[in-house]
């Protein structure tokens, strides 16, 4: 089968990790994500301006943000609010569109914010389509389907 | 930037049979009618999912064998996941900013007194 080599790949990119500790209380960190004149600030590398957004911070919410990169390209992102736990949880659908506006790859967000006193712990894990499905098989109850593409991918990686 | 076949390939997995065809496939090849079977769906409604399949690459038909079974390619689900380097930058540098930012905010709140 032509799966050999890629699935070894795709079970190593298959989630981004990062972890920072912010030197400020969990509350504070935590609005940063929450409240748009805060998040302006921070949100996109250097030389990014946001030129407009929405958020709507609720479970089901919409939110979407439209960028001027430094090279005048304009780039939109744009996702859904799964879960909002003050001040701990928060957890959202991310895709980014290509320049023309078609949409890039749905992938599920979730950050965790730990309380160390006067700093916080932050926990970002950023998964693929696959933790978007899983998310999803939760409720639709095929979730034994998707384990068991899964185990295929990575049996057939070995 | 994403290249096009990303859309194909997303565009394919945006619905939900076509989802469950590819875990199903998983498990090993199928023909149309054992795929059929479990989604109470019509022969040529199946075939068309899998058409849209077949066109984002995620599954490959034997030509010559009569009953065509399917099974699954997993190249275009590895190039789905590679983007995600591409995040990785984008958090960095963001929090690096949120790291200045936060300390602007709490020098500001010292002279202020807390108003959060």
């Amino acid at each position: 089968m032509a799966i050999t080599t890629d699935a070894a790949a795709l079970s190593a990119d298959r989630e981004l990790v990062i972890t920072r500790i912010f030197d400020a209380p969990c509350r504070l960190v935590f609005k940063m994500w929450t409240e748009p004149e805060h998040l302006v600030r921070w949100w996109g590398p250097s030389g990014f301006t946001t030129i407009s957004g929405r958020m709507d911070v609720r479970t089901g919410g919409v939110w979407s943000r439209s960028m001027r990169a430094p090279d005048g390209r304009v780039i939109r992102k744009h996702g859904v609010y799964r879960e909002i736990v003050m001040p701990e949880r928060l957890v959202f659908t991310y895709v980014t569109d290509d320049p023309v506006g078609n949409p890039g790859p749905e992938t599920l967000v979730t950050v965790t914010f730990t309380d160390l006193g006067r700093k916080t712990r932050l926990t970002l894990h950023q998964g693929g389509f696959e933790s978007v499905l899983a998310g999803e098989a939760h409720h639709a109850g095929w979730t034994s389907c998707l384990e068991r593409l899964a185990e295929h991918l990575s049996a057939n990686a070995a | 930037m994403l290249p096009d076949h990303l859309s194909t390939t997303y565009a394919a997995l945006a619905d939900p049979t076509r989802r469950a065809i590819l875990a199903r496939l998983a498990a090993g090849e199928a023909t149309v009618s054992e795929l059929a079977e479990p989604f109470a769906m019509s022969l040529p409604a199946v075939s068309k999912h899998l058409k849209v399949l077949e066109r984002a690459g995620l599954i490959a038909r034997r030509r010559k064998a009569q009953w065509r079974p399917c099974r699954i390619e997993a190249r275009p689900l590895k190039d789905a996941t590679q983007w995600l380097e591409h995040y990785r930058r984008f958090w960095d540098d963001s929090f690096d900013r949120l790291d200045g930012y936060l300390a602007e905010l709490q020098s500001g709140e010292q002279k202020d007194g807390d108003n959060n």
